[in-house]
């Protein structure tokens, strides 16, 4: 009996060699995943020579790489493919966490980083840009879109949380609601842009839908600090988002300093999400699905949870990518559409395998 | 020494005024129950202590420190609040939640280290939790979840402990398991613990002391006897009680009656003598007193269910050691009491040579002129002890004129009848 209780402590106690493994693990997996996508392309490469490649990259550590690529495949996977797996990634680890962060507040298992209205806002703010060409005179041609999705995005969170305040902080409930009303709105301004644009709004729809088909280096370069930022930013609160889980009252007298903590996390979550979306335009079902299936196999704690959702949500959005490039090879589908029509049935798998909904 | 002190505290809701001018002290060590009709204020005096509200006027402190105005951490490491509804569902173990008491004690990125986790224990082992350690919260019965969320306040090493309603959904077991555990804390860690109740026995029997609130007022507070009167309890929750001292625990116990019988008694109806015995007397005594008749009752053995019935409803009885036959003197003394009413009743009592000289008073009865009715629910063959004697007996009254009924509701309809008659003739009637 005593052997058993002692047994319960260690357990406990070695928690954070168990959550080093599974980061370790699934950084691996990742590394792995960017390797595989980068060998997609007409030039076929090895998976060795673009692991090597990838980790020849790495200051300091990748001097120490040396392999057999040719100087042509090592510009064909750093100048042309790595910017667009790197992309995937990134949106990949902003949706997911941003994910996390928003079924936390919402202890609402349906709710995903677009629940405030952030996607259709910042597809408005994009389609300014792409259809009336707001900006473009400004800020060129390669950031006048992802500026305004920005933009957009960010305007529409203000707007919700404004709205859905009260003098006694905010209410998750008015948040939700506000959120689709304005959602909805922009939605409609978005269908009626679509509606009446003359020309051409194919890359509207392909924006809408989402997926990489601009990617360069300059732009990741501004993108994965911000996003890096706000990750760590929003890790601070693991603990306090565990604890929210149990209700705000009882947050609140655990010593949550729940209005506080809640007002930085639907921002920090939407800059995440307002940033994947500048990168990526709207893509769907990853914000939902990954901290869900992350949730099953390391449990409800935020403190793995989110670098575990963060890593895996990356890996899924880089293999979709593969995907969306490959099946119907020459034609490029966009990500979205490979996430969503992967995505859906997956989660309904795990719906009707799990029986219940684990928040 | 601790002392939580309450000043002058006002709330409203709005411009509902939810609290008026509550003030009370609270030290070291004490079991304080708080006590209240719904809406009276108490959920929202809890709020108030643990500064999740702010009083409009009046402070609450802690020894020398303002409750508001602290940081939630703070007021965390000083006050836990046991909430009401203590729903969890989420796939976190028991060992989770009671660290998540810990929280107030963590700087943001550090781990629960080896001490956090002796604490939790220490709390799981005092609350009787720590098997379950390792089990999700969502799966625990409603009693060992509500351990494991009492488990998680004290892993907050708190000075004082708030509960709403601590035991309401829990089966007697657990709530008097989880009641011993609240004065344990307090007796042996020095807590203060303040916590709401339904419940009056179970605050009789173990609050040091008792704050009756009303309407958002303190009506009464102090000792469980002083507060506890059927006076107080009359005028806040308007229902007459009944209030006794238990002889086997020395607490006070309540007893609410209905509110029928409030106004019944307000107007008695003359009196019945009821001849009863091992529980068959039970429903009949109360419905008299219920329809406002004036009751007495004898003779009863001591520890027979009648008898105790007798004593809640304050029935005057003609009593007798238990097991034992009815004494010569205690047969007079009945038939005494006989003699002032206007009406006896015979139940369809079990009748063996302990309570044979019931039957018999029941035929002096019918001497002295008193209309005497007989229960008969049960044959009195199926109840008679006695080798034939009570047979014989009862076949006496028949024949001296006693009215056989079958049921209850028989019995009530001619006692009324027996007032009608009365009222209207001016002369006892013969059935």
């Amino acid at each position: 009996m005593r052997s058993e209780k002692s047994g319960v402590e260690t357990k406990y106690l070695k928690r954070f060699v168990k959550w080093t493994t599974i980061i370790l693990v699934l950084s691996l997996f990742l590394l792995f995943s960017m390797a595989l996508a980068s060998t997609v392309g007409p030039m076929p490469i090895s998976v060795e020579n673009a692991l090597g490649i990838i980790l020849h990259q790495i200051p300091i550590v990748g001097d120490a790489i040396q392999g057999q690529w040719t100087p042509l495949e090592e510009s064909v996977v750093v100048q042309l493919r790595l910017p667009r797996v790197l992309s995937a990634a990134l949106v990949g680890v902003a949706l997911s966490i941003a994910g996390v962060v928003f079924q936390g507040i919402f202890r609402n298992p349906m709710a995903d980083p677009y629940v405030l209205g952030v996607a259709s806002g910042g597809g408005f703010g994009a389609l300014l840009a792409i259809v009336f060409g707001v900006g473009l005179s400004s800020l060129g041609l390669f950031y006048a879109v992802p500026v305004m999705a920005c933009v957009g995005a960010l305007s529409t969170m203000f707007l919700v949380y404004a709205i859905a305040r009260t003098g006694f902080g905010i209410p998750v409930l008015r948040l939700l609601l506000v959120g689709i009303a304005v959602s909805s709105f922009f939605s409609s301004l978005i269908s009626l842009m679509l509606a009446t644009a003359g020309g051409d709004i194919h890359a509207a729809f392909n924006w809408l839908f989402g997926g990489f088909p601009i990617c360069k280096w300059e732009y990741i370069n501004v993108a994965s600090p911000a996003i890096l930022v706000c990750s760590v930013a929003i890790y601070a609160f693991a603990r306090d988002l565990n604890v929210m889980l149990l209700g705000e009252e009882q947050a609140r007298h655990l010593g949550v300093e729940v209005e506080t903590v809640k007002k930085r996390l639907i921002i920090l979550g939407s800059l995440l999400t307002a940033v994947a979306i500048s990168i990526s335009g709207i893509i769907g079902f990853i914000g939902l699905i990954v901290p869900h299936i992350t949730r099953i196999l390391v449990g409800p704690d935020h403190r793995i949870l989110i670098p575990s959702s963060a890593l895996a949500g990356a890996s899924l959005l880089v293999l979709c990518d593969v995907v969306a490039r490959t099946i119907l090879r020459p034609i490029v589908l966009p990500t979205g559409i490979v996430t969503a029509m992967l995505g859906a049935p997956f989660f309904i798998y795990l719906l009707i395998k799990s029986r219940r909904i684990t928040v | 020494m601790v002392t939580l002190k309450i000043c002058g505290v006002e709330c409203y809701y709005g411009s509902v005024k939810v609290l008026e001018k509550v003030s009370f002290t609270i030290h070291s060590g004490e079991l304080v129950g708080l006590l209240g009709p719904n809406g009276s204020g108490k959920t929202t005096l809890l709020k108030t202590i643990s500064g999740a509200l702010k009083p409009k006027t009046g402070i609450v402190y802690l020894n020398e420190a303002e409750i508001f105005g602290m940081k939630s951490r703070e007021v965390a490491r000083n006050i836990a609040v046991v909430p009401q509804n203590t729903d969890v569902n989420f796939d976190f173990t028991a060992l989770d939640i009671v660290l998540m008491g810990r929280h107030p004690h963590l700087s943001r990125f550090k781990l629960e280290s080896e001490k956090d986790l002796t604490v939790a224990k220490n709390v799981m082992d005092l609350t009787n939790t720590w098997h379950l350690a390792e089990r999700h919260i969502s799966e625990l019965s409603g009693g060992e979840r509500q351990r494991v969320i009492i488990a998680r306040a004290l892993a907050q090493e708190p000075k004082v402990l708030l509960l709403d309603e601590p035991t309401t959904h829990l089966d007697i077991n657990s709530q008097l398991e989880i009641m011993d555990l609240l004065k344990e804390l307090c007796v042996q860690r020095g807590l203060i613990v303040l916590a709401v109740f339904h419940d009056f026995n179970l605050a009789a029997r173990y609050c040091d002391s008792v704050i009756l609130l009303n309407k958002g007022k303190i009506v009464s507070i102090g000792g469980v006897d002083e507060v506890l009167t059927s006076e107080n309890i009359r005028k806040v929750f308007q229902v007459d009680a009944l209030v006794k001292k238990n002889p086997l625990t020395g607490s006070l116990y309540v007893i609410p009656l209905t509110l029928k019988w409030v106004k019944a008694s307000a107007n008695k109806k003359f009196r019945v003598h009821v001849i009863c015995g091992a529980g068959t007397g039970t429903q009949i005594l109360k419905t008299l007193v219920e329809k406002g008749f004036d009751v007495t009752a004898g003779v009863l053995h001591v520890l027979d269910t009648d008898y105790e019935t007798a004593l809640l409803l304050n029935i005057p009885v003609v009593s007798e050691a238990p097991f034992s036959p009815i004494t010569e003197q205690n047969y007079k003394a009945n038939l005494k009491m006989i003699n002032e009413a206007k009406a006896v009743v015979v139940t369809s009592m079990p009748i063996g040579f302990a309570n044979l000289l019931n039957l018999k008073a029941a035929n002096d009865a019918l001497e002295m002129g008193i209309p005497t009715f007989v229960v008969e629910e049960t044959p009195i063959s199926q109840r008679d002890f006695t080798a034939g004697k009570a047979q014989q007996l009862l076949l006496e009254l028949k024949s001296k004129g006693a009215v056989f009924v079958k049921s209850q509701n028989e019995l009530l309809q001619l006692l009324d009848g027996l007032e009608v008659v009365k009222g209207a003739l001016g002369y006892e009637p013969t059935y």
